[in-house]
């Protein structure tokens, strides 16, 4: 195992960042249209969130992946196969993300919003100005958490050849025949970076902590 | 003249630099209701819980009914921890009443009360559940012996609670505030089976916020401010004018107006 | 788009037997992680402050590292150090300890959670540390950790998707070669989605039914 091994490694973990994020960003925006969805009380748009919600958080990644991998091309769109992952993961995370969001909307406080109710707002700025950013910090935790997930399960578009760290260490790992200290490598670089999120967490949560009451 | 049921002797408590009792020196009659009050911090609980042995004393002493608890004093003056048998053995003349009630969510009321008698005592079941049985129709409760704590009221739940201590038969019983978590209206059915057992005589120290309580059933009234006993006595002379200035103070923020008419 | 999922249907006993290595490795690895994350955490708890800052930093890189590395470490790098192990072996150790670690901070919760009154009342009454532990802290940490234990389970079911990668022999492996041999990979991957959903659903359903029998046990707002 040598420093220029190691490099490619971090190299690949770029990838592995820029992944995640991209897919956890868009996911997130998907995850606030499925929870509004949900809670519209309105079937016509809670029942396909909900279903969606519930397919996405019943069948594993891998099989999500490899179902978008096929189906993409099948119904006629060529995209790359760095594209269909995104869409695979971004997906994947929006179904956990909006329950995750469901339960920090229907966390706020009735009176908060009954408090706006009479003070004249009209039900979209009570939706934005009110229930959003409580949600919000009602849910940072668990956005981080599930970010970290992601992030573990980004090793899985290695599956479909897309190089970030785990595929970097899996072809580096037949390349060299040092499988145990190229894979300890990617476990420590994963590790590090899911500990950096952990920490940024934390640090986001006690700086809101002390801005609300 | 009976030997008291508590002897306190130089009792000190320190959580690493504060001191939280100094110096206590109190005897508690047998057969008597004693009851501890005093401001928020005043080291009551502490005090309590040093005699259920919830907390270790810094230094001094505890006797209960002539034995020592927890430690033995050398003739050289320090202090030796004793074996944890005997330690429980004194214990066991104490049964102690939380303010949270501190049930265990997964038995019955029935099985709250019977356990200890089952895994301490070694009685049967059947023998248990018949004792137990006993003490939940003496707090009135003989009726949700088979009910969870979590769909019994507040004041079910403490009274279970007290039945379960006094199903072990011990001497004393210790109540840590035990009405503080209730609702106003549900204080009163665990008052009445405190008075109750104060009429059997049983030997009782009492944390309370309830003044009108220790003044009508205490006979022993002490008065802690800042981890120090400041004087203890029966009501008629500590609850009289001229009083202690410190108290007065107390109880003109804790005084509701029930209990100043008792006064 | 031709969609027929008539070929896969014909090979429903090849997709049994990969439903068959999924469930057997499920529940071997949920069986795994529970005992030796149940003596984990007792042991951090117990044992310790060095047990608990070992078995600490243990848990926390394995519940850091992506499963699948782990998977590779194990697969690729134990014949380097003489641990040769078939696909299945390998795939249920990797599952146990995977699962042993997230099962071990449930459990971890579960005993900070039980409130310190609980044990004080226990002493008061005579039981002993061992008894204590035994009859009132376990069980009531059993209640605690139910709910978080049955997610964690149903996560775990599909964690094992991962193994087919190592070529473990379960039902995403399974179902994908059939659907590679007949032509009919689309069908196949939607058929595999279809079944780990099933599976997810009732596992959920099941728990939730156990969580709301046990629902009177749990704490009361005292």
């Amino acid at each position: 195992m040598t420093f220029k091994l190691f490099t490619l490694l971090l190299q690949a973990a770029v990838s592995t960042i820029g992944i995640s994020l991209v897919s956890i960003a868009i996911g997130f925006v998907i995850a606030i249209l499925l929870s509004a969805a949900t809670l519209s009380g309105k079937t016509i748009y809670s029942a396909p969130a909900r279903l969606f919600v519930s397919f996405f958080r019943g069948v594993p990644l891998l099989v999500q992946l490899l179902l978008i991998y096929t189906l993409l091309p099948a119904i006629g769109l060529n995209v790359p196969s760095i594209v269909a992952a995104i869409i695979g993961l971004s997906l994947c995370t929006a179904a956990y993300q909006a329950e995750n969001l469901r339960g920090g909307f229907s966390s706020v406080p009735k009176g908060l919003i009954e408090a706006a109710e009479v003070t004249g707002f009209n039900p979209l700025q009570i939706f934005a100005r009110i229930q959003v950013p409580i949600a919000l910090r009602l849910t940072l935790p668990t956005l981080v958490n599930e970010s970290i997930m992601i992030l573990k399960a980004s090793s899985l578009v290695s599956v479909v050849g897309i190089i970030e760290l785990t595929k970097m260490a899996q072809d580096l790992a037949s390349s060299t025949y040092q499988p145990i200290p190229i894979f300890l490598s990617a476990g420590l670089v994963y590790f590090v970076i899911c500990s950096t999120i952990a920490l940024l967490g934390r640090y986001a949560e006690r700086s809101m902590a002390r801005t609300s009451a | 003249m009976t030997l008291p049921a508590i002897i306190i002797r130089n009792l000190v408590k320190r959580f690493g630099e504060t001191t939280v009792l100094q110096d206590i020196n109190l005897e508690i009659p047998e057969g008597k209701v004693s009851c501890l009050i005093g401001p928020s911090g005043s080291g009551k609980s502490t005090l309590l819980r040093c005699l259920a042995f919830l907390e270790e004393s810094t230094s001094g002493m505890i006797t209960i009914n002539g034995e020592a608890l927890g430690f033995f004093e050398k003739p050289d003056g320090k202090r030796e921890r004793l074996p944890p048998a005997q330690i429980r053995a004194v214990r066991a003349q104490t049964g102690m009443v939380f303010q949270q009630f501190n049930l265990w969510p997964h038995m019955t009321a029935l099985g709250n009360v019977s356990e200890a008698l089952k895994i301490v005592r070694k009685l049967s079941k059947a023998d248990a559940e018949e004792k137990a049985m006993a003490q939940l129709r003496k707090v009135g409760l003989e009726n949700r012996a088979g009910h969870y704590p979590s769909q019994l009221s507040g004041g079910q739940q403490q009274r279970v609670a007290i039945a379960r201590a006094l199903a072990l038969e011990p001497k004393i019983m210790l109540f840590d505030e035990a009405t503080s978590a209730l609702d106003p209206e549900l204080t009163g059915e665990v008052l009445k089976v405190m008075r109750d057992l104060a009429d059997e005589g049983m030997t009782m120290v009492v944390v309370t916020h309830e003044i009108g309580f220790a003044a009508t059933v205490g006979q022993q009234i002490s008065f802690l401010d800042h981890g120090k006993l400041l004087f203890s006595g029966p009501p008629s002379e500590v609850f009289a004018k001229p009083r202690h200035p410190r108290l007065d103070q107390f109880l003109d923020t804790y005084l509701d107006r029930g209990a100043s008419m008792l006064i | 788009m031709m969609f027929n999922p008539q070929v896969i249907i014909e090979k429903l006993p090849e997709l049994g037997s990969g439903l068959f290595v999924t469930l057997l490795l499920w529940i071997a690895g949920i069986a795994g992680g529970v005992v030796i994350g149940f003596l984990v955490a007792t042991a951090r708890r117990f044992g310790g402050f060095a047990t608990n800052a070992v078995l600490g930093s243990v848990v926390e890189v394995l519940r850091g590292t992506p499963f699948l590395i782990q998977i590779f470490l194990l697969y690729y790098g134990g014949p380097f150090v003489g641990l040769m192990l078939d696909p299945i072996p390998c795939g249920l150790i990797g599952l146990t300890v995977y699962s042993a670690a997230y099962y071990s901070e449930i459990f971890r919760a579960g005993f900070a959670a039980v409130p310190v009154g609980h044990v004080e009342a226990a002493g008061c009454l005579g039981m002993t540390r061992l008894q204590t532990i035994r009859r009132i802290q376990i069980p009531e940490m059993a209640l605690i950790v139910l709910p978080p234990a049955v997610n964690l389970s149903v996560i775990l079911l599909k964690e094992s998707a991962v193994l087919s990668i190592i070529t473990v022999p379960e039902l995403t492996a399974t179902v994908s070669a059939i659907g590679s041999q007949q032509y009919a990979y689309l069908e196949a991957i939607f058929i595999l989605a279809v079944v780990y959903w099933a599976l997810v659903e009732l596992t959920d359903r099941l728990g939730r039914a156990a969580e709301y029998r046990l629902s009177r046990l749990r704490f009361s707002k005292a």
